[in-house]
C-alpha cells in the first residue's frame, strides 16, 4: 500500500513539475509599483492586478518600491530573474529617467515590452479666481516677468516638470528660468500646493486634479492628451493650441518584465491582457481614476522608443545633459 | 439634519459594519505591535480588499486599521523598546523604562488610555471643526511648515539624556543621513550604490537605533540585569495619575489634531511636538526619558489625536495629508466617490455614517487594545535570552517584507551597530531619529521657501504663524541655554 502510495505522489510530482514548465503561471507572481502607496500608479498597478488575477488562476501580488523617481523599483525589476514571476507597473518615467539623468544606470529598454496599459491625461490648471483664462494669458504673464511665476512639479526633470517646461519652450520662453520650479512629492501634496495658493500654476497628472476641477476650486487650461478629455470636452488639447512639443507629453503606464522573458510567458500575457483590456472590473476602475484604457493597443517597444527620444532631445535642449 | 443622522446611524450601525471596524482596529494593534510593520503595511494590503466592499465599511476598514496601528506600535515599544511606528519612538523612551522598573501594565494602560482620548478628540474635531482646520491648514506653506519643523526639533534638547552636546551631535548625524538619497530637485547624494540612490527609508533607521542595540546588550554583556523580568505588578492607572496628567493629554491631543490637520507632518511629528512640550512643562520633567508615565501620555495622545485629524484635509478638501490617508483617497475614488466639498453636497448620507464610525471605532479601539494587551503581557513573562532571537528574527522578517529589499536589512543591521556604538559612547539615539524623520520636511519647505521668494530668506518671516513658530524657537533655546547655565554652575558647586 505504501509503495503505491509512494510511486502516484511521485508521478503526481513528476506530472505537475513537467506541466508547470509551460502551464504559467503556478505560482503568484509579484508586480512591482516603482512609486508610493495611494497614488496614479499605485492604484492602476493594484487595478490590474486584481483583473488579471482573475484569468491568471494565480494571485499578483503588489510591491510598492519607491524612491529615487520610481528607478529604483524600476532597477529591481530590470535585474530579477526573467521568469515572468517579477513584473513592473512601468510609467512614463522609467523612458523619461534614463533619458534625462545620466547617472540612472537602468536604460529604457533595459526590459521586456509586456504591453501597454493605459494612457493618463496631464492638466494644465490654475487656481479658481486667478486672473488667467487661458494658456496664452499664462504664458504672457510668465514672459512679462520673468522669473516671477511659481509652478509645483514632482522635480525639475520629473514628468510633471517637463509638462511645463516644454509649454515655456514652445512658446519662446526659457524653459528653466523664467518660471520657477517649486518641487512636491505626491499629487496630493501637489495640489494642495495650488489650493493653498503656494504657487501659481501647474501641469499633473488628470487624477490629481479632476475632483478639485470638479468642485470649482481649478481651472483647467488645456489637456496634454492625444484628444479631448470626455470629462473636460471644453478644455482644449495643448497640441490643439499650436504647442508642439508640449503636444507629445503625456502621461502613461505599461507593464514591463526584466529583459529577456520566455516566449511561453509572453504569449500568456497576451492572451491575459486581451482579456484585461474587456474586463468590467478594470474599465470602470480606470475610469475612476481618469485615465484611458489602452490595453494591447499600442506597439510598446517603438512607443517607449519614441518617448524615450522625446525625452532626449528635450533634455539636450533644456540643457540638462550638461552638453 | 437629526433625521439624517438617524438614518445614517440605522445604516451603519450593523453586526457586519461593527465587526468589519473590529477586526480592523484588531489586526491594527497587531500588525503595529510587530516591529517592522506599520500602519502604512496593514492599510496597503487591505486596500484590494475593499474593492468588493460598500464604500462606507471599506474607509471604516481603513480608518481602523490605520488608528489600531497607531496605538500598537506603543505596545513594543513599551515592552522591547523597539516601536512597532515610527510615531511611538517618544513612547519608547519613556515605556521601556517603566517596563524595567516592572511597570508595564501600568504604562500600555496609560498608552491605551491616551491613545483612546486622543482619538476621541480627533473624531470629535473631524466632525465639528473639520472645514475650519482644513481652511487654516491651507494656509500653510512652506516657510510655516519649515518653522513648525524647526519648532518640533528642539524636542532634540529635552531627549538628549545628560548631555546636550552629545544630543545637538546626534542630531546632526541624524540630519545628515537624512539627506542621503534623491533630493527634491533630482541630484543624488550619499548615492554611493543604485540602493542608496532611493535614500533611507524609515522603518530600519528605526528598529536598528532602537531595538538592535537592546538584543546586541544582551549577546555583547551575556548577563542580562534581572530587573528585565518585567512583571506586571502594578499595572494600574489610578485615578490621581491619570488626573495628574490630565492637562498633557489635552495638550498631546490639541497638538495632535492641529498638526494632523496640516497635510504632511502626520503622528510622528506630533507625538515628538507634544513630548518636548510635555517635558517643558511638566514639573516631572527632569524624569522624563527615565520612566515618566507622563511622557507615555504625551507621546500616545498626540499620535492618536493626528490619525483621525489627518481624515480632516482628506475629506474637507480632497488631499491626502500622508501615504495612508494618499492610500484612502484611492479607496474612495475606487469606490465612485470623491472626497472634497462636494462629498458634504452629493453624499452627506456617507459621511455622516463614516463620522458615527468612528465615534464608534474609538470605542472598539479601548476594548481591542484591552484584550491585546493581555496576550502581549506575557510576553513580559518571557525570559529575555528566548524572546531576543525571536524579537530579532521579527525584525528583519518585517524589514524585509515591507519593500522586499535587502538594502533595507543591511540598513536595518548597520543602524544597530550604529546605536550599539552610540550606546557605548553615551550618545543618545531619540535626537538621531528625531532629526532623520524631520530632516527631509524641514529640507524641503525651507527649499520651497526659497524658491518661491527668488532666494530671499525673509520670507521666513512673512506671516504670523512664522513669527508665532519664530517666538516659540526662541524661547525654547533661551530656556535650554538657561538649564544648561544652571546645570554647569551646579557641576562647579559640587565640585568646589
Amino acid at each position: 500500500m505504501k509503495k503505491i502510495l509512494a510511486s502516484v505522489a511521485t508521478t503526481a510530482v513528476l506530472a505537475a513539475g513537467s506541466v508547470s514548465a509551460q502551464d504559467y503561471p503556478s505560482e503568484a507572481i509579484t508586480l512591482v509599483i516603482p512609486y508610493g502607496p495611494g497614488g496614479a500608479s499605485d492604484l492602476a498597478g493594484r487595478a490590474l492586478a486584481e483583473s488579471a488575477g482573475k484569468f491568471l488562476d494565480e494571485p499578483i501580488t503588489v510591491v510598492n518600491k519607491p524612491g529615487a523617481g520610481g528607478m529604483n523599483g524600476a532597477r529591481s525589476v530590470s535585474q530579477a530573474d526573467p521568469d515572468g514571476y517579477t513584473l513592473l507597473l512601468a510609467r512614463v518615467g522609467m523612458a523619461l529617467a534614463p533619458a534625462v539623468n545620466p547617472q540612472v544606470q537602468t536604460g529604457w529598454d533595459d526590459y521586456s515590452f509586456v504591453g501597454s496599459l493605459e494612457a493618463t491625461p496631464m492638466i494644465l490648471a490654475v487656481r479658481e479666481g486667478s486672473e488667467y483664462g487661458s494658456v496664452e494669458e499664462l504664458m504672457a504673464a510668465v514672459k512679462e516677468n520673468p522669473g516671477a511665476m511659481t509652478y509645483a512639479a514632482s522635480g525639475p526633470t520629473a514628468i510633471d516638470g517637463f509638462t511645463v517646461q516644454a509649454l515655456l519652450s514652445d512658446a519662446g520662453l526659457d524653459p528653466l528660468a523664467d518660471a520657477t520650479i517649486v518641487p512636491y512629492k505626491g499629487g496630493g501634496a501637489l495640489a494642495t500646493a495650488l489650493l493653498g495658493g503656494h504657487v501659481d500654476f501647474l501641469a499633473i497628472a488628470a487624477g490629481s486634479l479632476m475632483p478639485h476641477i470638479n468642485s470649482g476650486d481649478m481651472k483647467p487650461l488645456a489637456v496634454f492628451s492625444p484628444e479631448r478629455m470626455d470629462d473636460l470636452p471644453d478644455v482644449p488639447t495643448v497640441a490643439e493650441l499650436g504647442y508642439e512639443t508640449a503636444g507629445q507629453i503625456t502621461g502613461w503606464s505599461a507593464l514591463y518584465g526584466p529583459e529577456g522573458l520566455p516566449e511561453e510567458v509572453q504569449a500568456k500575457w497576451d492572451e491575459v491582457l486581451g482579456q484585461v483590456a474587456e474586463d468590467e472590473t478594470w474599465l470602470t476602475l480606470a475610469e475612476r481614476r481618469g485615465s484611458i484604457s489602452t490595453v494591447g493597443e499600442k506597439d510598446m517597444p517603438a512607443y517607449a522608443e519614441s518617448q524615450y527620444e522625446l525625452f532626449r532631445g528635450l533634455a539636450e535642449e533644456f540643457g540638462y545633459l550638461g552638453n | 439634519m437629526l433625521n439624517e443622522l438617524m438614518t445614517a446611524l440605522q445604516a451603519v450601525a450593523t453586526l457586519q459594519n461593527f465587526l468589519i471596524m473590529a477586526a480592523g482596529i484588531w489586526g491594527g494593534v497587531i500588525i503595529g505591535a510587530i516591529p517592522g510593520m506599520t500602519g502604512t503595511m496593514a492599510v496597503t494590503l487591505a486596500l484590494p480588499f475593499t474593492f468588493y466592499m460598500d464604500p462606507v465599511p471599506s474607509i471604516l476598514l481603513l480608518v481602523a486599521l490605520y488608528k489600531g496601528s497607531t496605538y500598537g506600535g506603543s505596545v513594543s515599544a513599551i515592552l522591547i523598546r523597539t516601536p512597532g511606528t515610527a510615531s511611538a519612538a517618544c513612547t519608547a523612551l519613556d515605556g521601556y523604562p517603566l517596563a524595567q522598573q516592572g511597570k508595564a501594565g501600568k504604562a500600555l494602560n496609560m498608552a491605551l488610555y491616551s491613545s483612546v482620548v486622543g482619538d476621541f478628540f480627533s473624531n470629535i474635531s473631524l466632525i465639528f471643526l473639520a472645514a475650519p482646520l482644513a481652511i487654516l491648514a491651507l494656509k500653510v506653506g512652506p516657510p510655516e511648515y519649515f518653522m513648525l519643523m524647526v519648532f518640533a526639533l528642539t524636542t532634540v534638547a529635552g531627549v538628549s539624556g545628560n548631555s546636550l552636546l552629545m544630543g545637538l551631535l546626534s542630531a546632526c548625524f541624524g540630519l545628515l543621513l537624512a539627506t542621503a538619497g534623491e533630493d527634491m530637485y533630482g541630484s543624488f547624494r550619499f548615492a554611493f550604490t543604485g540602493d542608496m540612490q532611493a535614500g533611507l527609508s524609515v522603518a530600519p533607521v528605526l528598529i536598528g537605533l532602537f531595538a538592535l542595540p537592546e538584543l546586541i546588550k544582551l549577546i555583547v554583556f551575556r548577563n542580562p540585569p534581572k530587573a528585565r523580568a518585567m512583571a506586571l505588578g502594578d499595572d494600574r492607572v489610578s485615578g490621581k495619575e491619570f488626573r495628574g496628567v490630565a492637562k498633557t493629554l489635552f495638550r498631546g491631543s490639541f497638538i495632535g489634531v492641529i498638526l494632523g490637520a496640516i497635510p504632511g507632518i502626520g503622528p510622528s511629528a506630533a507625538a515628538f511636538f507634544s513630548y518636548g512640550s510635555a517635558q517643558r512643562s511638566s514639573p516631572r520633567g527632569q524624569n522624563f526619558g527615565k520612566g515618566e508615565i507622563e511622557g507615555v501620555a504625551a507621546s500616545e495622545s498626540a499620535n492618536n489625536g493626528a490619525c483621525g485629524a489627518t481624515m480632516i484635509p482628506l475629506l474637507a478638501l480632497g488631499v491626502p495629508g500622508d501615504v495612508i490617508t494618499g492610500v484612502m483617497l484611492g479607496a474612495f475614488m475606487i469606490q465612485g466617490l470623491t472626497p472634497g466639498p462636494l462629498l458634504f453636497e452629493t453624499n452627506i448620507h456617507e459621511v455622516y455614517m463614516l463620522f458615527i464610525g468612528m465615534l464608534l471605532s474609538s470605542v472598539l479601539l479601548l476594548f481591542a487594545g484591552k484584550f491585546t494587551m493581555r496576550i502581549f503581557t506575557t510576553i513580559a513573562k518571557i525570559p529575555p535570552t528566548l524572546l531576543s532571537p525571536v524579537v530579532l528574527l521579527l525584525c528583519l522578517f518585517g524589514i524585509y517584507a515591507i519593500g522586499n529589499s535587502m538594502f533595507d536589512v543591511v540598513v536595518l543591521l548597520a543602524l544597530g551597530l550604529v546605536g550599539f556604538g552610540m550606546y557605548l559612547l553615551d550618545i543618545p539615539t531619540a535626537p538621531f531619529l528625531i532629526a532623520f524623520i524631520l530632516g527631509p520636511m524641514i529640507e524641503e519647505n525651507l527649499r520651497r521657501a526659497l524658491a518661491t521668494s527668488r532666494g530671499d530668506p525673509m520670507v521666513l518671516l512673512s506671516s504670523p504663524i512664522t513669527w508665532i513658530f519664530a517666538a516659540l524657537i526662541l524661547f525654547v533655546v533661551a530656556l535650554t541655554a538657561r538649564r544648561e547655565i544652571g546645570k554647569a554652575n551646579q557641576r562647579k558647586a559640587e565640585a568646589q
